[in-house]
């Protein structure tokens, strides 16, 4: 345990940060840091100097070009999370939040709103039914002596469903009428009194959005490499989530070949909740595998020898979410758990759980994260507690006494305002006192033998804050590879550096950017575009887990980094290292004379400005260039050589293979459960009734036309002048529509029952007066030739669930004509005219729309129960005529609608009438 | 000028901004909107705006900075070089600040970048902005000293020591700080190759005169600077050993002495391991007493029990009369084998298992080990005497196993495992002393039976 000699120099202040913060692009880059000199007593004539960044570091090459599936596909549905647009205000994103700094404005109302119409019962449940009567819903007229104490909602439906239609119109007023029922019953119409409800969605939302920023439940990762016992064997252990929940536990056999190779099926176990960190440590021999979920931790053994299953030993049960959950390196059987609470526990198998710290504060300034970390240290007694304002040591033995700072966001380690610990870890392995300390902006090593100031500082630049961290112990003389990954961009960062123990830690050459799991999507095999689509948006799925493995043949060194995602993927990627012979930590000194300049652009335009030394010149010198509008094409550089994106290598034919395999089982996975198959979708058959969901029969000659008219107006970019039909109307030629499947016996039943005459409907079925009903038919033919002229017109202008209604009353007539003629409009347009059903045939209206129920005074709360009554019945074993016309109008509805319609189709037949 | 003046209001205006924040930001503010909130910009929109191709611009120069694509970021560059024009930019890091960090890595990286090239791309970069004038200065002469220009960079430093520009900032008065005590370690190496030639020649003859008055202005020049930097907190490792160095050859050792004692235990500063070393060696070069060395590794030993320079501690120690000497020797050695770094190290092993030998034979201060035991039993057993370590010591270092089974026989009993397994072996491979150790710990099992006896008043500390 050696201390370095000379250490960099740096100044040490205290108090809080300095430096303001903000985002620094390129902060990482072009910084020495400071330079210490080499070898001091090697030789003494020529001083050498060694910089703190910037020396050379080991060249590991990717070998593919890019990342590669190294299990099959999880088997899960992956619903994808909660994006912003499903909470903001609409249209904020586009405008307000390009800086980053400013609040989001969350859509409160519309969240309130989704409330009310997804839980009626608990928003207005007791009021509701107080006030049923005194609430009319119908159409019709109100008696006069029940006008007193009742009012009529339908205006104000209709007016809110207005209201709705015309959602951002800028244009937008309330009527009286609805500013006049909301004054009146804001007070006393909620059953949880809305100033209440309203904070509670709001705290809600709050959360959501603060999830949706930085969600911190997946820190330290959900993947773990077992490296094989003995130093020179291919074959170690992959321990990750899957299932369709993430609450399936996988320990899998790996096999290090040219890529890694699962072998054998994993051995699984189901858990109680989603997994969000497995974290693992090897003390003598044996692996001790430990697993967080939000209230439950668990501990498993697993022997190093291949083949022997791995034991869970224990299960703890957390009260408030679990935060952290690291494995000790030093005794077998021991953890640290974090809770949101601000309690740190020692947990050991054998005695159990021990309480080092409870403290709801942050440890050096208050920040309202609960969320804490605890990691082990160069003594086994000693464990690390962190929160977002930094890192303390405490002795489990006397945590209250002894106990001090390692890392504090503050002047002390020269951090930026509003800089947080993101990810602490303990580098044990690569030095058994150093710890790495990632922030938002920065990462840091430090050392426990000199607290508070960082050997090392690094802005590392990533887009988010890194989440995982993985240590890639180097030898003697070797550098340290760690590994940072982020969650939302999937970035994956190896950097390099080396001391610690007898030099001064340096940051060994510059950080290299891995694949990221998306970056495969360009390799895998063509999609149609909605699979691709969906392929996309699988792939782009957060990070879940970093873990990497060594494996060495000869001289050469392959390092495989696999990726989880939050889908249950695991992608990895091999990276090669000749170890030719160890790289002088020294950068070797630059040569002056063998270079040739001007090379490229940058060193061109260099030579050209080589003697002006200030910027004006520099700026008329690009002028003069011939760059008369930098505005307009700015980043299109005109040489092909630099494109924004450099040429992918292609895939080698394992790669490709591998990529083949996945589609197959992501496809094979999506065949075996259709139902399952993403995007989500509701079954409709309860919430409409087969007749609402029923289409004119024929495609409407205006709707054709508006849609043409549309279609120009489009084309031209211009305005639609008017809706107004053309004068005079086209003559069309409708097919005349089959009967659509007119009421069926119950429906027509229970109508007749609600509207009180089910005794003649008894008599009419029952056929005692067939006189009557012969009588009764002449007429109605009758009235079908009088209604056939009326016909399109009204319904057009009406809803089409009116003219079903209407069209149904023609759907007991004879034969349909073959060739109808020209259809001439009697009546003129009246844009929301109402066509009432007739009295006469009550049996044969269509008795499932709304509208026709509430035409007939139907409470709403009963029309529910009735409708679905209906559609229980609609669906099952009734058989119902089809109109013809469907297919051909499927051009005008909805797939998912087509396909009822067409489901129903074989079920057609049976005359109604039976003569 | 202008850009001057610019960049100085913007400053300003900055700082205003930073106040202004908002109230819905979550505690951890982050270095950029995350990107899965942000919409994609289709590149028609790109070409309307400016700061957005700018942007996309920079992305494209790390992407490829961090692909190790030297050249086409310096392709990508050329290009950045533009938003220079329109720099009316509040951010935190301005595009002049940016181009020269992206410049000199690509610069550093280039194989075919050449120190001339490298010199007037700095040089350029120097007018580009008043705050870091400094900085830069101050990174470009590091890049000299790393490429062996010492010469030149020492030249760099003085021009920057000389450079004014009104008030000065604290982040500047620290940067012109640590130029002017750079500049006073290049002072020191070049008084101290001038004093390797003046010894080796001899101090005979006329010339050699003017190499000594080169040399003692050098020292006034290198000592001015040093003692300027190692007053404010900070590490200094490397500026405080060149001033006591000038100090101990001009003899002013008192000097030297406030200086390291200040360095050591002023509370301000970091509490700095080294400091501590080069005290004990400034007093043990001195020949102070051994009373003041152990006073100083004491305190060591309360900062860093860890450290290597306590094995030293503890032999110095143990052979010591004194039976507090004797007693801190055996806390020093027990606590440096409660880190992981140890626990392989047989020189620590062995300090143990002589005292804790010595102990047993003489039974006379048991109560010590059983002090420092009772903290240590409940996972000492785990972490250092198992059956797995057991053999794997004795497949990696027959003496390390030795000591450590030594140790495991007199606190754990002839029924550890650890000892049960190496004094089994050891007797398999007919070694000598593995078979006496075996006869040790039989004899002096009563000894074991104390230390872990609870129930034992005889031996309350």
């Amino acid at each position: 345990m050696e201390f370095p000699d000379v250490l960099f120099p740096s100044y040490f202040g205290c108090g809080p940060p300095v430096e303001e913060g903000g985002p620094a692009p390129a902060a990482g880059w072009g910084e020495q840091g400071q330079v210490l000199e080499a070898d001091p007593g090697r030789c003494q004539t020529e001083t050498m100097f060694v910089p703190r960044r910037g020396g050379t570091g080991e060249s590991w090459e990717p070998t593919e070009a890019a990342a590669v599936p190294c299990v099959p596909p999880n088997a899960s549905c992956w619903i994808p999370s909660l994006v912003p647009q499903d909470i903001l205000y609409h249209g904020f994103l586009h405008r307000k939040l390009r800086g980053g700094r400013s609040g989001a404005a969350l859509d409160f109302a519309k969240q309130l709103g989704h409330f009310f119409v997804d839980h009626p019962e608990d928003a207005f449940g007791s009021l509701g039914r107080l006030l049923h009567r005194n609430f009319h819903l119908g159409n019709s007229k109100l008696r006069r002596q029940a006008r007193d104490t009742t009012i009529r909602m339908t205006a104000l439906m209709e007016e809110i469903d207005r209201l709705e239609a015309r959602h951002g119109c800028p244009r937008q007023h309330l009527s009286p009428r609805l500013r006049w029922f909301s004054h009146l019953c804001r007070d006393w119409l909620f059953e949880v009194p809305l100033g209440l409800l309203a904070d509670c969605l709001h705290e809600e939302l709050l959360l959501q959005w603060a999830g949706l920023l930085f969600d911190d439940s997946l820190t330290g990762g959900a993947l773990a490499w077992l490296p094989p016992e003995e130093v020179g064997a291919q074959t170690g252990r992959l321990v990750y989530p899957g299932g369709q929940a993430m609450n399936h536990l996988y320990f899998q056999d790996v096999v290090l070949e040219e890529l890694p190779l699962a072998q054998g099926s994993p051995v699984q176990f189901e858990l109680n909740g989603l997994i969000r960190q497995v974290a693992a440590a090897r003390v003598d021999g044996e692996d001790f595998v430990g697993v967080r979920s939000d209230y439950h931790c668990g501990v498993w053994r697993v022997p190093a020898r291949m083949g022997v299953a791995p034991t869970p030993l224990q299960v703890i049960h957390t009260s408030v979410p679990a935060s952290c959950l690291t494995v000790s390196p030093h005794l077998p059987g021991e953890l640290a758990v974090c809770t949101q609470s601000g309690s740190v526990y020692l947990w050991s198998v054998e005695s159990g759980l021990q309480r080092l710290r409870h403290d709801p504060q942050t440890m050096f300034f208050r920040d309202h994260s609960p969320w804490r970390w605890s990691d082990f240290t160069a003594h086994p007694r000693v464990l690390s507690c962190a929160d977002r304002t930094g890192l303390q040591c405490l002795d489990a033995r006397a945590p209250e006494r002894c106990h001090f700072d390692l890392f504090k966001v503050g002047e002390e380690a020269n951090c930026q305002q509003g800089e947080r610990v993101v990810l602490p870890m303990y580098l044990g392995r690569a030095h058994p006192s150093q710890h790495l300390v990632t922030t938002q902006f920065s990462m840091y090593v430090l050392d426990e033998r000199l607290p508070l100031v960082p050997m090392l500082k690094w802005a590392h630049m990533m887009k988010a804050p890194p989440l995982f961290a993985h240590l890639t112990p180097g030898g003697p003389r070797r550098s340290h590879k760690v590994l940072l990954g982020s969650s939302h961009t999937q970035e994956l960062l190896l950097l390099q550096y080396q001391g610690g123990s007898r030099s001064a830690c340096q940051l060994a050459g510059p950080p290299q950017k891995l694949h990221p799991i998306t970056s495969c999507l360009q390799h895998l095999p063509a999609q149609l575009p909605h699979q691709h689509h969906l392929l996309q948006q699988r792939l782009g799925a957060p990070a879940a887990g970093l873990a990497a493995a060594v494996k060495e043949e000869g001289l050469r060194e392959s390092l495989m980094v696999f990726q989880l995602s939050e889908a249950g993927d695991i992608f990895c990627q091999r990276l090669t290292h000749e170890t030719v012979q160890a790289p002088a930590p020294a950068r070797t000194s630059g040569d002056e004379t063998t270079a040739a300049p001007g090379s490229s652009p940058l060193f061109e335009e260099e030579e050209q400005t080589f003697y002006l030394s200030n910027l004006e010149v520099i700026v008329n010198e690009e002028e003069d260039a011939g760059t008369p509008a930098p505005l307009e094409e700015p980043e299109l550089p005109p040489q092909p050589c630099a494109s924004p994106r450099p040429c992918a290598a292609v895939s080698s034919p394992a790669a490709a293979l591998r990529y083949r395999r996945w589609m197959k089982g992501l496809s094979k996975m999506r065949r075996e459960s259709p139902r399952r198959s993403w995007p989500l979708t509701l079954s409709q058959k309860r919430l409409f009734t087969r007749k609402e969901l029923e289409v004119p029969a024929a495609p409407n000659p205006l709707h054709g036309q508006a849609r043409q008219q549309l279609r120009q107006a489009m084309g031209e970019g211009g305005g639609i002048p008017s809706w107004e039909p053309p004068q005079p109307p086209p003559p069309v030629l409708p097919q005349l529509a089959e009967p659509s499947g007119g009421a069926d016996p119950l429906s027509s039943r229970l109508t007749a029952a609600w509207c009180g005459d089910w005794g003649q409907w008894w008599e009419e079925r029952s056929g005692f007066n067939r006189a009557q009903r012969q009588r009764a038919l002449r007429e109605r033919r009758r009235r079908q030739k009088r209604a056939r002229g009326r016909r399109s017109l009204s319904a057009s202008f009406t809803s089409s669930l009116t003219y079903q209604s209407e069209l149904s009353e023609l759907s007991d007539s004879g034969p349909p004509l073959p060739s109808p003629g020209p259809l001439i409009p009697r009546d003129s347009p009246q844009p929301r005219q109402r066509s009432p059903p007739p009295p006469a045939s009550p049996e044969e209206a269509a008795l499932l729309s709304s509208q026709s129920l509430r035409c007939r005074g139907i409470p709403k709360e009963r029309r529910k129960t009735l409708r679905d009554y209906l559609a229980v019945w609609a669906e099952g074993p009734i058989e119902l005529p089809d109109p013809p016309g469907s297919q051909a109008s499927q051009l005008c509805i909805p797939s998912s609608q087509s396909q009822l319609s067409s489901a129903s189709q074989p079920r057609r037949k049976r005359p109604r009438m039976g003569f | 000028m202008d850009t001057f003046l610019e960049e100085e209001e913007a400053a300003g205006k900055n700082s205003a901004a930073h106040t202004r924040s908002s109230t819905l930001l979550p505690g951890l503010h982050l270095p950029f909107l995350p990107p899965h909130l942000c919409q994609p910009a289709s590149s028609q929109e790109h070409k309307l705006n400016f700061k957005k191709s700018k942007e996309v611009c920079l992305r494209y120069i790390q992407d490829a900075m961090l692909q190790k694509q030297w050249k086409r970021a310096a392709e990508f560059l050329s290009f950045y070089v533009e938003s220079l024009e329109k720099d009316f930019s509040r951010e935190y890091v301005n595009p002049s600040e940016i181009i020269w960090r992206v410049g000199t890595e690509i610069l550093c990286h280039c194989s075919n970048g050449s120190m001339r090239e490298f010199n007037s791309f700095i040089e350029q970069m120097k007018t580009f902005g008043v705050k870091r004038y400094l900085k830069v200065c101050l990174e470009h002469a590091f890049h000299l000293l790393c490429n062996g220009l010492i010469d030149d960079a020492y030249q760099n430093l003085s021009l920057a020591e000389s450079w004014r520009y009104g008030e000065q900032t604290a982040i500047q008065d620290k940067e012109m700080k640590l130029i002017q005590a750079y500049r006073g370690l290049l002072d020191y190496y070049s008084w101290s190759k001038q004093k390797n030639i003046l010894l080796e020649h001899g101090l005979d003859g006329f010339e050699n005169l003017s190499v000594e008055q080169e040399m003692h202005s050098c020292f006034r020049k290198a000592a001015v600077n040093l003692k300027e930097i190692i007053k404010i907190p900070g590490v200094w490792d490397l500026f405080v050993k060149c001033y006591v160095d000038l100090l101990e050859f001009y003899g002013d050792y008192n000097e030297a002495h406030q200086v390291l004692s200040e360095y050591a235990y002023n509370s301000k500063f970091p509490a700095n391991p080294n400091a501590h070393v080069y005290l004990y060696q400034f007093l043990k070069r001195h020949g102070e007493s051994k009373k003041s060395l152990i006073s100083v590794l004491k305190i060591l030993h309360d900062l860093v029990p860890s450290h290597e320079l306590m094995i030293d501690f503890n032999t110095m120690l143990q052979k010591s009369r004194k039976r507090k000497r004797c007693r801190l020797g055996l806390e020093v050695i027990f606590a440096v084998l409660d880190y992981a770094g140890w626990k392989e190290n047989v020189k620590a092993w062995s300090c143990l298992a002589r005292q804790v030998k010595q102990i047993a034979i003489a039974e006379k201060h048991l109560d010590w080990i059983k002090q420092e035991w009772n903290s240590r039993k409940d996972w000492w057993p785990a972490f250092h005497f198992t059956h797995y370590l057991a053999k794997r010591n004795w497949k990696e270092s027959e003496s390390l196993s030795y000591e450590k089974a030594v140790v495991a026989g007199i606190l754990l009993g002839k029924d550890c495992k650890y000892f049960k397994y190496v004094s089994h072996q050891g007797c398999k491979a007919q070694v000598k002393r593995f078979r006496i150790l075996k006869k040790f710990v039989n004899k002096h099992n009563p000894v074991y039976l104390r230390i872990s006896d609870p129930s034992d008043s005889s031996l309350k500390p």
